[in-house]
């Protein structure tokens, strides 16, 4: 650019540059803003209000929380999610790690391996649940195979199990997740110098305890990361539970996510539903905000 | 018998072969420094020492006992690495003990030895802090601490000192030097910064591309070097390398170097045997900057001074010392002048040679032409 431009030509090139990128962000801005902040704020008066099977915005106070409250069908929901999210987070994390630590060291086939245990990842929830529900369906799966083998006694019917569905679901949800745990803590790993490693050996310590020692302990921003992540997945886990019981046998397996839904388009009681849903938000903002304020400030400091 | 003894030690990584007879013989007390350009393969030779590397052909001796196929703990030695490698979960005491919990000495025993360490080195203060929060000179500090806690018999250098800005560099290598003449331990450390290696060591050993060049005393090393890359690796401003030839002239020999007016005649005073063989043919002169001078800062009681008038190319104060740029054979040569009076550049000024500490190379195998009685060290067994 020449010194010569006319001044009122380069304030307006200026005042464009200026503006260019507020102009062009803003209409997902305000789609954004309208469709979450919006609905989230609709939700949170409707779960205030007197709503069944459609809207209705008289005032009803705490009425819809008290009922969610007192609802049997809830108390299982929490009880499942609970038995859930702490068995998927504490399964995905120590097995994740474990198979991040075999692939460690140094194996030939470790690119294989590695797309192998990823991939479950990449398939949806639905077909995860559908596929699994196949396979430990007594009349379809494991079991008959074995009886088809020969194998008359062996019986495996945790599926159609009331006490037992929910294991099924966290089997699923396991065998899902743990190669997506496994790759952060692989790149976790990795990341760690190899010095200090070598220093570790000629101090004495054995493989193990430079394991315990050393190298876990430097994980911990991964297991962070890897916590937060597992456990908005487990509160959100709605669709495969839907495509493996359907929150059956009975409400055996029901989880506040498919609570919500029966009691907002199945069973008319959109109060309800909308203070369950409220309620799940605020546990998962509970835990992802701060995870996000610190990974977000972190590179500051 | 030497304290360490490296006996052919080769290494190889698949196909490539790193290091490729390696012979080092230290005594005990020895400080021991392995320089050379990046990638000759120090620190894969330093490894091996620590256990950290297999030794893929020979054998290492450390005091009389075959260590090749000890584990890294089991041998008695503490290694500096270049990035300190602290653990950064633990605390600075914890750091330092850590080699010692591993080996199972009780608590108390290990608060001492770290309190001995934390005094020796003056970071007590920092006892209770994680490596995060320290500068890199206290990291290189702890990193040393961890070291000397042990009390091993031998410690290995890997680059302590490259990270380290250049005046705390300087500092620290006055430290190391402190600390090797009160405990009197075995060091090798490995660097590619030569000033390091001849302040710091007993024993030099110049490498490149997996093999030895030299091994010796810094000041043999620096004087008395083995071939043309020993000569052009050690010193800062390095050796003046100077094309020459071999004549006889009135008796004598001498070694003729063109230049711009005349042919200079230097005698020939060092290694004059081997030299008579060179007679009319091509050599390498190597003359350290130092001696070529003025003649009035000529070195007169030692040495054989030559005297002759030469053209200014250049003047380099430096504060110390005045670096004057002339062309001798074709190339640039830097000589050392008193800081006084400088001369200007252009004009005839008179440079003195100091031709006892003139050294003579093979231009084509790049080995000294030395007399038999004049090795000063080992010679190398050359397989290039
Ligand atoms: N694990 C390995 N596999 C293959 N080649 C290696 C391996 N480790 C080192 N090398 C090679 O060995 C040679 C020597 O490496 P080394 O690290 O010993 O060099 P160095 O002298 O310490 O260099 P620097 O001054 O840069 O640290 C290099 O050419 C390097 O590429
Ligand atoms: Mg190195």
């Amino acid at each position: 650019m020449s010194d010569t431009a006319s001044p009122h030509g380069k304030g307006v090139r200026e005042r464009l540059q200026h503006w260019l990128p507020k102009l062009v962000l803003s209409p997902s801005c305000v789609l954004i803003l309208f469709f979450v902040y919006g609905f989230i704020a609709w939700t949170s008066y409707i779960s205030f209000s007197d709503s069944g099977m459609m809207p209705d915005y008289a005032w009803a106070g705490l009425r819809q929380w008290s009922r969610l409250w007192s609802s049997w069908t809830w108390g299982i929901a929490l009880h499942n999610i609970w038995v859930f999210g702490l068995l998927y987070i504490v399964s995905c994390t120590v097995l994740g790690l474990l198979l991040a630590i075999l692939l460690d060291q140094r194996i030939r086939a470790e690119g294989a391996l590695r797309t192998i245990y990823l991939y479950p990842m990449a398939l949806s929830f639905i077909v995860t649940g559908t596929a699994w529900q196949w396979f430990l369906n007594p009349g379809l799966g494991l079991e008959k195979t074995m009886h088809d083998l020969g194998w008359e006694s062996f019986s495996f019917n945790w599926l159609i199990d009331a006490n037992m569905a929910i294991y099924t679901v966290v089997i699923a949800a396991v065998w899902q997740a743990t190669g997506f745990v496994m790759a952060m803590f692989l790149a976790g790993l990795r990341g760690i110098d190899g010095e200090m490693i070598k220093a570790a050996q000629i101090d004495g310590a054995p493989a193990w305890k430079i394991y315990a020692r050393i190298i876990i302990p430097q994980l911990r921003p991964v297991f962070l990361s890897a916590i937060v992540v597992l456990a908005h997945l487990a509160i959100k886990s709605f669709d495969l539970i839907v495509a493996m019981t359907g929150g059956g046998p009975g409400n055996a397996t029901a989880v506040p996510a498919t609570f919500m839904y029966s009691y907002a388009f199945s069973r008319n009681e959109m109060g309800i539903a909308a203070a369950s849903a409220v309620f799940m938000l605020a546990v998962i903002a509970a835990l992802i905000i701060p995870y996000l304020y610190s990974e977000l400030r972190e590179p500051r400091s | 018998m030497s304290f360490l003894h490296i006996h052919h030690v080769h290494k190889r990584f698949g196909e490539t072969h790193v290091l490729k007879g390696v012979d080092i013989e230290i005594e005990k007390g020895d400080f021991l420094v392995l320089v050379g350009p990046s990638g000759c393969g120090k620190s894969t030779l330093l490894n091996m020492i620590a256990g950290l590397d297999s030794i893929s052909e020979g054998e290492l001796r450390l005091d009389g006992q075959r260590i090749n196929e000890l584990h890294p703990s089991k041998r008695d030695i503490a290694m500096v690495f270049q990035s300190y490698a602290l653990y950064p979960s633990m605390t600075v005491a914890g750091n330092i003990g850590f080699g010692l919990e591993m080996r199972k000495v009780p608590r108390a025993g290990r608060r001492a030895a770290i309190q001995r360490v934390a005094e020796l080195l003056q970071i007590e203060n920092l006892l209770k802090r994680k490596p995060a929060q320290l500068s890199g000179g206290q990291r290189q500090r702890v990193a040393m601490g961890r070291a000397l806690v042990r009390d091993p018999q031998l410690f290995l250098f890997d680059e302590p000192l490259s990270n380290l800005d250049a005046k705390l560099r300087v500092d620290m290598r006055t430290e190391i030097k402190q600390l090797h003449q009160r405990l009197g331990t075995t060091i090798v450390y490995v660097t590619h910064d030569q000033i390091e290696a001849m302040t710091l060591a007993t024993r030099i050993a110049v490498m490149r591309a997996g093999e030895l060049q030299q091994l010796g005393t810094p000041q043999s090393v620096y004087d008395d070097p083995n071939n043309l890359f020993v000569a052009g690796f050690m010193g800062s401003p390095s050796m003046n390398l100077v094309p020459a030839r071999i004549a006889e002239k009135a008796g004598a020999l001498v070694a003729l170097i063109e230049t711009e007016k005349a042919t200079l005649a230097l005698p020939i005073v060092r290694d004059r045997q081997a030299l008579t063989d060179w007679c009319d043919k091509a050599v390498m002169l190597g003359l350290r900057p130092e001696a070529i001078t003025d003649p009035a800062s000529a070195n007169r009681d030692g040495g054989e001074i030559f005297e002759a008038d030469l053209e200014v190319d250049l003047v380099e104060p430096t504060g110390a010392d005045l670096y004057v740029v002339t062309r001798l054979g074709g190339t640039n040569v830097n000589a050392r002048m008193r800081p006084g009076s400088p001369p200007q550049s252009g004009t005839q000024t008179r440079f003195a040679f100091d031709v006892s500490r003139m050294v003579a190379f093979d231009p084509d195998s790049e080995a000294r032409i030395r007399d038999r009685a004049s090795v000063g060290s080992a010679p190398l067994a050359s397989s290039a």
